[in-house]
This record gives structure tokens, C-alpha cells and sequence, in this order.
């Protein structure tokens, strides 16, 4: 070959490599991107005055002389409103019975539409459900709202032999000549004033627990639930896959049963999670009785045998790693065999281990199914540190599931659903990024 | 000065992870079970949380679920969309279990379809056999030419097993082309999505992205569930080991308070 084809496949191999990392960072960015403009979206957005009514109900938060200027500001607006609301309930009255009729079918929609708009109309009997007492909180959903009160999404049936078509029929045009068609571009052009949207930051989101199953709130419950997991499944495997990468590498002679237990600890590796979870709940919940109902314990334990192969794996090349001349000379000083895995193999062998484990711990956060039977619950509150051996817990990566496929309203609380993704996917990150870390200074401190 | 940064890094951590509440008051109650009575297990949850204190926790993994996890005691209510079978009862009694039925509200299972779908009514025998697969196409029930998608829920629903005893008989197969969703949630989404579609749902889950269609000339709705005019309506249960009492009792019973039956109302369920 010459030096030119030589040159040229030189080349095109490292365009070949560029393009490929091109190709996966756009991938990255494609998955990515929407999940951090989404997530960031339900701590950053633009809310109503309805949402801080809510913090300061719900929570206690919020400047209350503030907030009563707000809502006497907003009064005067909502007033209007309400004025024509009684305006043509008032002139129903005075209609003929079936045109009387014909408009109260009509008019039912246009106050649940309001309602769900701008909160609970006068009259009506305060609601129970949280989800009632209060309007559109994020005013890119009350603009949602907004369109949907001004407009009937209609069906097209008019031909029975293709599916219909949706169209929109303006609200404002179906009570022509009444007092009522006033009340929409009204409360069109007036909308800002009565839930004077604002840029808010919503920290609390991160810090508070859910209110009505998440359509407030925060996620904290989950965030603490999944940090109890991992933590947990980290307490009980790291120790043990660290012993057994010991006896693997330093102990075990080579024959047939070492050999069986390391292709069942790589065949474990490659199980798939459900199954330890099913695993954990037959085994853990049903004969072991670790717990009472699906616990923490029950989960991080699950977790935890799920992550341990990983772990062993890590554990044992990190070991093997580890210069022979170091245990050589170790021995050769007169140290017993205990005592230079201990202080010589172990230490040099640290940053490999560590690594591996804290690659785990991402794992454990982010694993749903075999948390499913053993330890998480769609709701529940943020739990102590004593009731981890008895009670179960939300944890992110289930609740994700729960509010993209289970939840009633799911299609109204998106921003919760990406806030919890966004939220898993940043622990993972730290988690990660602290391994590197931690690798880094330990192995600067070993060589210095 | 690096293990003094350590130590104080750890103990930063582990006053973050204590200063949560240590432990509640008294034990917490654990729900376990159907996902058509969750939206209303969840707001009793919260409501009695605020109210009395007590912790509760919702899972939603299905009727079938709740009654394994009663029956090996691994919760202290089974909330179910249908009443315990048989067999059910005998395993619980092997274990020592006594199951208790409390009926907290009614349901219907609405049938829905695409809002698109201009079919608004069907027939019980039409819609078993759309489940049986003898009729595959909606042109068959006075719709446009359109393979019927036909949507069921897992072995594990308990929806699915009333829709089976009231619709097909317990004796009958669904088709095995029908497809398999694992929630309503799940369910409601496909249908919205797909325009020949059709599956069912609790009543409570309905919304306006599906269209509900009468079955047998009667749309689903609170009032003809209540008066039972609706032809396919179930109990939604809670199910204790033995009779509750305390807070367990206390919680069972919200769907007897006024508050309760609010919440009842507001989910879209009917008070029996």
C-alpha cells in the first residue's frame, strides 16, 4: 500500500470516529434537550396568582399583604365576570322554557370551563379535592384553558362512513343576542388581570411533598424515597460484593466450584430486573417476612442483589489491577496475608472499587421494576429515617410510570412527570460525576 | 484537613437524612391494589392524612394484586374493582385471613371510543362480540369502514374481570388479537390516540380526549349507574382482614361522611 491510501484511510477512520461522536451527541442532545427545557420548566415558569394562593394555603408561604393586594386587584376583574354570570342567569329566567332550556345545556360547559380557568365560581360549595379549590396555577396551561373556553372542540358525524373530524365552534357565537356574549372577549382580553401571571421560581417543587397526588406540590417524598433506596442497596451490597471480590481474587483457588460461582455471579449480572423483583418479593415480603407490607428494607435488599454482581465485577478487576510487585513486597516485609489486602491491596485498589460502586448506586436510583413489588407506593409522604424497615415509599423512577400511564389527570400534570425525570436523571449524573471525582482524588493522594 | 472535609461532608449528609421526622404517629396504613378505585384511595389518603395524622400509602397494582398482597398480609386494605373470587377466599382462609368487603361507592365501566368515532351506541351482545372477535369491523355496528382495535386490560384487573362477568359471561374468551393495556390511564391514552379503537374504563377516568358510548341506548353517567338503569356498573370495595377498627375503621368509613361522598362526587364515582 502507499503512502497516499495510507494517508487516506488514516483519514477517513478519524472522520468515521468524529462522525460517530457527532452522531451520538445529537442523539444525547435529542433525549436530552426536552427532558431539561421540560423538567426546568416545573421549577422556572410563569405563574398565576392561583398558584400563590396555593403555596400560601397549602404551605404557609408567600407575603400575605402581598398577596391580599393581589387578589382585591384581581377581585375587581373576577367581579365582571361573576356580574355576568348573574346577569344571565338573571335574564334565563325570563326566557321561555325550552329556549330556557336549550341555553342551560348550553351554559353548564361555559362555568366548568371558567371554572377550571380561573377557580371556584360564587355559589358553589367549596370542594374537597384540592384540585378544585383553585384555577390554572401555570399560565401557559390557563392559556390551554382559555382556548378551551372560548371554543367547543366539535365533532364532525355529518358522514358516518369516515372518521370525524374535530372542529371549533366559537362559545361566543352560540349565545348570540344574549347578555353573555359580552363574558368572552371579556375574559379574553381580561384574563391576564385576573390571574396576573408572573415568572416564578418554584424551589419547592424539589422541597415539598405532592398536594392531591401531584397535581400540586413537589416531589420530595420521591426524591428522598429513591435516596433511602440506593443508599440502602449501597449499605448491603458494596460490603458484601467488596468481601466476595476479595475471596474471588485473593482466596479462591482455581476448580470447578469457583468457576461455577463466577459464571452465576455473570449470569446474575445479566438478569433482568423484574425478575429480581419478583425475586425479592416472594423471597424478602413473603417468606422472610422482613417487613410487614412492601418497606424500604424489602426494596433496598432487592436493589441490593440486583446491584451485587456489578459490584463484584468492579470490585475484582480493580483488584487485579493492583500491581503484584506491591503484594510481593508486602509479604516479603513479613505481613500476614489479612493484613496486605487490608493495607496494601485495598487502598491501591480503592479508587477502581469505589467507581464501580458509585456506578451502581445510579443504577439502584434508577431501576423501577424491582422496586415495583417491594417498596414503592404511587403515594404516600416522606417517610424518617426510622420507618425505613416498615414502610414503603414513593421513589422517582416508579412515580414516573405512575404519572405517565395510571395517573386520572395525567395529561395535565406533564411539567410534574418531566420534573421527576429531569430530577432522576440529574442524581444519576451527580452520582456519576462524583465517582470521577472521588476516583481522581484518590488516585492523585495514592500516587503523591 | 481533607478527612476533617470528609467527615464534615458525611455528617452533612447524615443530619440532612435525620432531620426528617424520625417516625410517625402510630403505624401507618398501607392500601394496596385495584387502579380504577386509586384516584379515590389517593384523596382519601390525603384527606385522612391532614385530618388524623396517620400516614397512608397508595399502591395502584391492580384488584388481583390487592388481594395477594391481603391475603399474605402485606397490606392493611385491599382496594378492589371487584369482589374477591372464590379461590381467593379459601387461599386467605388457609393463611388465616379473614377478607371483609366494605363497599365505598358504585362505578360504571364506560365503554369508550375515539371522539372521532361517530358510533354512539352499542349493543351488550354487539360489544361481546367485538370482544369475541365475530365483529372485527365498525361498519358492522353502523360506523365507517375501520378494523375495531380492540383494547382489554390485564388478567390482573379487576375491571377486566367485571367486564368479562357482565358483558361476555364467565365462560367466554376474548379474542386473542384483542391488545393488552395495564391501567385505565393506559387504556384511555390508546383509545385517545387511535381512531378505531374502543376499550373500557372506569367511569371516573373518563375525560374529554375518549367519547363514552350508550350500551344498550343508556350513556354512562352518575345518575343512570346510581338508579342502575347503566348495564355494566360494579361496587368498588375495600377489603379488610376482619372487621376494621380504629383508624382503619375510621378510613373505611370516610365514603359514609358527607366529605367523603364529596370526594366521591368530585372523582367522577357515584355514591351507592
Amino acid at each position: 500500500m502507499n503512502l497516499g491510501t495510507r494517508k487516506i484511510l488514516d483519514r477517513s477512520f478519524t472522520a468515521v470516529g468524529f462522525g460517530s461522536i457527532a452522531v451520538m451527541g445529537i442523539a444525547l442532545l435529542i433525549v436530552l434537550a426536552p427532558i431539561i427545557y421540560n423538567g426546568i420548566g416545573s421549577v422556572f415558569f410563569t405563574g398565576t396568582l392561583e398558584h400563590r394562593n396555593m403555596l400560601f394555603n397549602e404551605f404557609g408561604r408567600g407575603d400575605k399583604e402581598e398577596l391580599v393586594k393581589e387578589n382585591a386587584a384581581s377581585e375587581v376583574y373576577r367581579k365582571q365576570i361573576y356580574g355576568m354570570l348573574d346577569a344571565f342567569e338573571a335574564e334565563l329566567e325570563t326566557m321561555e322554557p325550552e329556549k330556557k332550556q336549550d341555553y342551560l345545556s348550553k351554559y353548564g360547559p361555559v362555568r366548568t370551563a371558567l371554572q377550571t380557568l380561573i377557580g371556584p365560581l360564587p355559589g358553589e360549595e367549596t370542594a374537597i379535592l384540592t384540585r378544585y379549590k383553585y384555577g390554572q396555577t401555570r399560565w401557559e396551561k390557563a392559556e390551554e384553558k382559555l382556548h378551551e373556553f372560548l371554543y367547543e372542540a366539535k365533532w364532525d358525524y355529518s358522514n358516518p362512513d369516515v372518521m370525524a373530524k374535530e372542529y371549533f365552534v366559537s362559545r361566543a357565537a352560540e349565545f348570540e343576542g344574549t347578555s353573555l356574549v359580552k363574558l368572552f372577549p371579556y375574559v379574553e382580553k381580561h384574563l391576564p388581570d385576573v390571574l396576573r401571571p408572573r415568572f416564578t421560581v418554584y424551589w419547592g417543587f424539589l422541597t415539598d411533598s405532592s398536594v392531591d397526588s401531584h397535581i400540586f406540590g413537589g416531589i420530595w417524598p420521591e426524591i428522598q424515597g429513591t435516596f433511602f433506596l440506593a443508599v440502602g442497596a449501597m449499605l448491603f451490597a458494596f460490603p458484601l460484593g467488596v468481601i466476595a471480590a476479595v475471596y474471588f481474587t485473593e482466596y479462591a483457588r482455581e476448580g470447578f466450584f469457583n468457576s461455577i460461582l463466577r459464571s452465576a455471579n455473570s449470569t446474575l449480572a445479566g438478569v433482568p430486573s423484574i425478575v429480581f423483583g419478583l425475586f425479592g418479593l416472594a423471597f424478602f415480603i413473603n417468606t422472610l417476612k422482613v417487613s410487614e407490607s412492601k418497606s424500604v428494607l424489602a426494596g433496598s435488599l432487592t436493589l441490593a442483589i440486583m446491584i451485587l454482581p456489578t459490584i463484584i465485577r468492579a470490585a475484582e478487576e480493580a483488584i487485579l489491577s493492583v500491581p503484584k510487585t506491591y503484594k510481593e513486597a508486602s509479604l516479603s516485609l513479613g505481613s500476614t496475608k489479612w493484613n496486605t489486602i487490608m493495607t496494601v491491596i485495598l487502598p491501591a485498589a480503592l479508587p477502581g472499587i469505589l467507581t464501580g460502586g458509585v456506578i451502581s448506586l445510579g443504577r439502584a436510583a434508577g431501576e423501577t421494576a424491582p422496586i415495583i413489588f417491594t417498596a414503592a407506593v404511587s403515594v404516600g409522604s416522606a417517610i424518617g429515617l426510622a420507618d425505613v424497615f416498615s414502610s414503603p415509599t414513593p421513589a422517582l423512577s416508579w412515580n414516573i410510570y405512575n404519572l405517565a400511564s395510571e395517573h386520572e389527570a395525567a395529561a395535565e400534570i406533564r411539567h410534574v412527570q418531566y420534573g421527576m425525570v429531569l430530577a432522576l436523571v440529574s442524581i444519576v449524573l451527580l452520582l456519576n460525576l462524583s465517582a470521577i471525582f472521588l476516583r481522581a482524588r484518590i488516585s492523585k493522594k495514592l500516587k503523591g | 484537613m481533607k478527612t476533617m472535609k470528609h467527615v464534615l461532608l458525611l455528617a452533612a449528609l447524615f443530619a440532612v437524612a435525620v432531620s426528617s421526622p424520625l417516625s410517625a404517629a402510630g403505624k401507618s396504613i398501607v392500601m394496596d391494589g385495584s387502579t380504577t378505585v386509586g384516584p379515590l384511595a389517593k384523596s382519601f389518603a390525603a384527606y385522612f392524612t391532614r385530618k388524623y395524622g396517620v400516614k397512608v400509602t397508595v399502591s395502584e397494582s391492580g384488584s388481583g394484586n390487592g388481594a395477594k398482597s391481603l391475603i399474605n398480609r402485606s397490606c392493611d386494605i385491599a382496594t378492589m374493582s371487584r369482589a374477591m373470587k372464590a379461590q381467593e377466599l379459601v387461599a386467605a382462609r388457609k393463611k388465616g385471613v379473614n377478607p371483609v368487603g366494605h363497599t365505598v361507592a358504585l362505578d360504571g365501566i364506560a365503554m369508550v371510543v375515539h371522539p372521532g368515532n361517530p358510533v354512539r351506541n352499542l349493543t351488550k351482545a354487539q360489544i361481546a362480540d367485538i370482544y369475541k372477535g365475530r365483529i372485527t369491523n365498525w361498519n358492522q355496528v353502523g360506523g365507517p369502514t375501520a378494523r375495531i382495535v380492540v383494547i382489554q386490560r390485564e388478567s390482573n384487573s379487576g375491571t377486566q374481570e367485571s367486564f368479562k362477568d357482565l358483558i361476555m359471561g364467565k365462560t367466554a374468551q376474548i379474542s386473542k388479537t384483542a391488545e393488552t393495556q395495564s391501567s385505565n390511564g393506559a387504556v384511555k391514552n390508546r383509545v385517545s390516540s387511535t381512531r378505531s379503537a374502543i376499550g373500557f374504563l372506569g367511569l371516573g377516568f373518563v375525560d374529554r380526549s375518549v367519547k363514552p358510548v350508550a350500551v344498550n341506548g343508556v350513556l354512562p353517567s352518575p345518575v343512570t349507574v346510581r338508579k342502575g338503569i347503566y348495564p355494566i356498573s360494579r361496587p368498588l370495595y375495600m377489603y379488610t382482614n376482619g372487621q376494621p377498627a380504629g383508624s382503619l375503621k375510621t378510613l373505611i368509613d370516610l365514603s359514609k361522611t358527607p366529605d367523603g361522598k364529596r370526594m366521591i362526587t368530585e372523582l367522577g364515582f357515584v355514591n351507592k
